[in-house]
């Protein structure tokens, strides 16, 4: 159906539109773009979003005249700062966008929520909703039949704005957006990004089999290390998956495999069910399909198996074995968790470009930091990820009929993380050695995506208005901060024992009911409120007063090294986000770290440190979780947009202005 | 069954070179016609098409009894049992027929297989060669082995296929693998040499339909009915098989990408539906009853 014959036949469209006239908020619906079924008429807007693109990096590699694409664009329309959220953390950047709301309106402030009433953390974007009226699985001698699977339910209120667009008869194609799992089902196109699980429901986890009896896996924290020898020139393993729903006992999901090596060459075959790739040590394999086995219980339910794939990493054969493999992410060609609308559409991406990475972030970070992969080996991992994107984008934006369409990418934030110090010979992690191998490698992620900007600029329809933005910008992170053990020092957290204080996870040494307050994600803070936290201990009444005092003291806060504050800005809950019905969930006060300062991970997840300041030397040397004001991210387009749009909030507003609508986004 | 295989194979090739530069349905169809008609033109001659007619009318006749008396328990009961004893005969009937039918469509479907059940290479797609050694390799002390006991063998690639990694000996399938990397599609022959013994193998890639196998046969009978698209290895030499991973084919029919189900290949799911609705369309004019 012809977008126009969609505008005029849907009921609920005339009606919004009719309402918007009345207001006088808005021209006759004849005045309302569309675009034609060729894509060459009317108004076409393709966005790319660049997760992480800094607008001073992108400033000086563009005078250096490697984005060339960018420069193009730069002289019809300058490039500008685009003003990113508080906090400036990607859920939340792209929430803010997707609504044009902050995050009093839509419900997403960090990464990381916590139940009040538990204390418990969980996961902000999306969770697993049981069905209330599901009773206890129905047993079948060892078997059982689960009698509701659960859903995924997202956790981002608000309406996005290509919905907005929907309803007007603009078809509307988003693809990896952000803090969009599972896909909104709004628009005509859908494929989730960042916040889509791997198999196991996590962000990520890896397994990594070795022959290494001391392997040190101290430091890994997003995967698992599993003992693996050769026998015979074979090393058999199992992939393990999530728990078999069809057994009574606790058994996982679970796909043997088998590595058959070769005697003199480091090269081995490696077999999955029916699938064989021979690797050599050093390579990656492709997307190999896995199917999970659940046993003859499964079977009995029709479903022998659980689909899934995998990239296999030969490390070494000799003298340790070592085969790292990905998150099992969920297989496009059948997901078991819905990752795109129509739900047909993942599958028939794949079929057209090849498999693809379906986890949000598949950059394996952790992998890196738990040195499991090394640099030039997370780079590899990242490149093909990042290939496999432009794979598709090119596959898409050939079939693309016009309308609005959004891409994301997010390898330039994954390799500025964990590179960072490549740019930055001041920064602690910095090795003169070791860093400048891998100093082109962030502008080389910059450049990939001017790239990008000039394919879409010579084959996008004509009359495109192409936006190309970032969400944040990015710096060094050479300073941790312990808010919790700031906090502890200056007598707002108490704990029942100072040593155990220091091993502690999750505020398990802390003494509530003399705690006024506690941090918990990059830059929340919360007041310990009596009726709202389960220990609660200050009064409503005196959590304004609390607040600002710790206001106060944090900005006087000045780092013993460098003798720069430590924040620069502390934001109040009330005073920063709109009371859009959401703002309560939020922290009572949002840290406004200094550049180059940021919140310590071990104070993120409610640990204790025995210094409040400490040089970072993690693998993860630049971030942006600092003062929003210090890290905006970029715009460029290659026309003027109908509207300003000073910061993300106001983007989508200035979108939908160009197809002609002018639905207020925030007032929804 | 070298020879008849050689024989089919440029009866095959000769029926299918005017389809080369056509979409697979197109001579998916004129296959299945062909077929369709040989089909029917054997059923008659090897069935009794009288009592094939007897037998249909007696099931006919049956369901008009079932939708007649169906107040009655013990009619319905009587019509389903005629139905059924008539069903039985029906199957004999047509198992005569299908004797005579099946033996030849076998060659031709195993033809067929070789022509449309696969891919063309494309530059950049890599595939694994495998060479699969006698039982008894070791026997004859012609092959000679590196100190770990692995075979040595080398690969001779024509220009437009490299190796992409050194031989993969595993020893418990006998098994020396390659991955290969085609830059230039082509018809190409790959060359394999194990001590004095000089092995071969065709990859078809130059144009989408042509005659491809995707394992060279040894010298046994099944092996050859099985894999009758290439010539067979020579009786003498150290190898069973050669091997390479095609990737299987689709078939493009308007509105509908057949691809490979359950095992099933895409051209073989269009043949039989193609030949089934030739078969009914022509069965009248053909005389024949089943």
């Amino acid at each position: 159906m012809q977008p126009e014959a969609r505008f005029f036949l849907h009921p609920l469209t005339a009606a919004a539109v009719a309402g918007l006239m009345l207001l006088g908020g808005c021209s006759s619906p004849d005045s309302i773009s569309r675009s034609g079924s060729d894509g060459s008429s009317a108004s076409n807007v393709i966005v790319l979003g660049f997760d992480g693109l800094d607008y001073d990096l992108t400033r000086k590699l563009m005078e250096e005249g490697r984005m060339p694409n960018f420069s193009r664009l730069d002289a019809e329309n300058p490039l500008a700062k685009l003003g990113t959220s508080a906090p400036p953390q990607s859920p939340v950047a792209w929430s803010d966008f997707i609504t044009g709301m902050d995050a009093g309106g839509h419900g997403i402030f960090d990464f990381v929520h916590r139940d009040p009433k538990t204390m418990a953390p969980y996961l902000s974007t999306s969770r697993v909703v049981a069905d209330p009226a599901a009773g206890e699985p129905f047993q079948l001698g060892e078997c059982q039949v689960p009698t509701s699977g659960g859903e995924m339910e997202l956790l981002r209120h608000g309406t996005p704005f290509w919905e907005t667009l929907e309803e007007h008869g603009i078809e509307t194609t988003i693809l990896r957006m952000p803090a969009n799992f599972p896909p909104s089902g709004t628009a005509t196109r859908e494929l989730s990004g960042m916040g889509t699980p791997d198999l196991l429901g996590t962000y990520g986890t890896f397994t990594f089999y070795t022959s290494e009896l001391f392997f040190d896996d101290s430091d890994i924290s997003g995967g698992k290390v599993v003992a693996a020898w050769p026998e015979n020139g074979v090393v058999v393993g199992t992939l393990d998956g999530p728990p078999n729903p069809f057994v009574r006992k606790k058994e996982k999901a679970q796909a043997p495999f088998e590595v058959r090596t070769d005697p003199d060459e480091p090269v081995a075959k490696l077999v999955v069910g029916d699938e064989e790739r021979i690797l050599q040590v050093g390579e990656w394999s492709d997307w190999v399909p896995v199917a999970l086995d659940l046993g003859t219980c499964g079977k009995l339910m029709m479903t022998p198996s659980l689909p899934a794939m995998a990239r296999f990493y030969l490390k070494s054969l000799t003298p340790e074995f070592q085969l790292y493999v990905s998150p099992l992410n969920l297989d496009p060609m059948d997901p078991v968790m819905p990752i795109s609308t129509p739900a047909s559409y993942a599958a028939d991406l794949a079929e057209g470009s090849g498999r693809y990475f379906t986890q949000g972030m598949p950059e394996d970070t952790k992998a890196l930091e738990g040195k499991v992969l090394d640099r030039a080996q997370f780079l590899e991992q990242a490149h093909l990820s990042r290939d496999e994107m432009l794979v598709q984008y090119r596959q898409i934006l050939a079939d693309w009929k016009g309308g609005l369409m959004f891409y994301y990418m997010g390898t330039a934030d994954q390799i500025s993380h964990v590179l960072w110090d490549t740019l930055d010979p001041e920064h602690p992690r910095y090795d003169p050695v070791e860093s400048p191998k891998f100093a082109d490698a962030i502008p080389d992620a910059y450049v990939a995506l001017d790239g990008m900007v000039g394919y879409t600029l010579e084959h996008m329809p004509p009359n495109t208005t192409l936006v190309v933005m970032s969400d944040h910008g990015f710096t060094s992170w050479r300073r941790a901060f312990n808010l919790n053990t700031w906090l502890w020092k200056n007598g707002y957290l108490a704990v029942r024992d100072a040593q155990s204080a220091l091993t502690a996870k999750f505020f398990g040494a802390v003494a509530w009911d003399q705690t006024r307050a506690y941090g918990l994600g990059i830059n929340g803070l919360y007041v310990n409120v009596v009726g709202r936290e389960k220990k609660g201990s200050v009064p409503e009444s005196e959590r304004q007063q609390l607040m600002e005092e710790i206001r106060d003291k944090l900005l006087a806060t000045l780092d013993p090294k460098t003798g720069l504050p430590a924040v620069t800005r502390v934001y109040l809950r009330e005073e920063t986000f709109s009371d859009g019905g959401y703002r309560d969930i939020g922290p009572d006060i949002i840290v406004g770290y200094a550049k180059g300062t940021r919140a310590s991970s071990a104070s993120s997840l409610g640990e204790l440190s025995a210094e409040v300041f400490a040089d970072n030397v993690d693998d993860w040397p630049g971030d942006h979780l600092m003062d929003h004001e210090s890290v905006p991210g970029i715009l460029l387009t290659n026309r003027p947009l109908p509207k300003p749009a000073p910061a993300l909030r106001d983007l989508s507003g200035a979108i939908l202005a160009v197809f002609g609508v002018e639905t207020d986004v925030a007032a929804k | 069954m070298n020879l008849l295989n050689s024989a089919l194979r440029v009866l095959f090739d000769l029926l299918l070179y005017p389809f080369q530069a056509l979409p697979a349905a197109v001579g998916l169809l004129v296959v299945s016609a062909l077929a369709a008609m040989g089909m029917l033109w054997v059923f008659k001659r090897t069935s009794n098409q009288e009592r094939l007619e007897a037998v249909k009318r007696q099931i006919h006749a049956g369901l008009f009894e079932i939708r007649l008396f169906n107040d009655s328990f013990r009619r319905i009961w009587s019509a389903q049992l005629g139905i059924l004893r008539n069903n039985v005969t029906y199957l004999r009937l047509s198992l005569v027929p299908m004797l005579f039918i099946l033996p030849p469509l076998a060659l031709v479907v195993a033809q067929l297989q070789f022509h449309y059940a696969y891919a063309a290479p494309a530059a950049g797609d890599q595939l694994v060669l495998t060479a699969t050694l006698d039982e008894g390799w070791q026997d004859s002390g012609e092959v000679p082995v590196s100190a770990s006991g692995k075979p040595q063998a080398t690969l001779e690639l024509p220009a437009g296929l490299v190796a992409e990694t050194p031989s993969l000996w595993t020893p418990a399938d006998r098994m020396l693998s390659w991955r290969l990397r085609v830059e230039q599609p082509g018809d190409h022959v790959l060359g394999i040499h194990i001590g004095d013994q000089q092995f071969s193998k065709d990859l078809a890639g130059s144009r989408p339909l042509q005659r491809r196998s995707p394992v060279k046969p040894g010298r046994s009978w099944v092996d050859q009915f099985i894999y009758p698209a290439e010539v067979p290895l020579p009786a003498d030499g150290v190898l069973a098989n050669v091997a390479l991973d095609l990737a299987p084919a689709e078939v493009a029919l308007p509105g509908w990408k057949v691809q490979e189900m359950a095992g099933v290949p895409a051209w073989m799911t269009v043949f039989f539906i193609f030949s089934i609705v030739f078969a009914y369309a022509l069965r009248k004019r053909f005389g024949v009853v089943f």
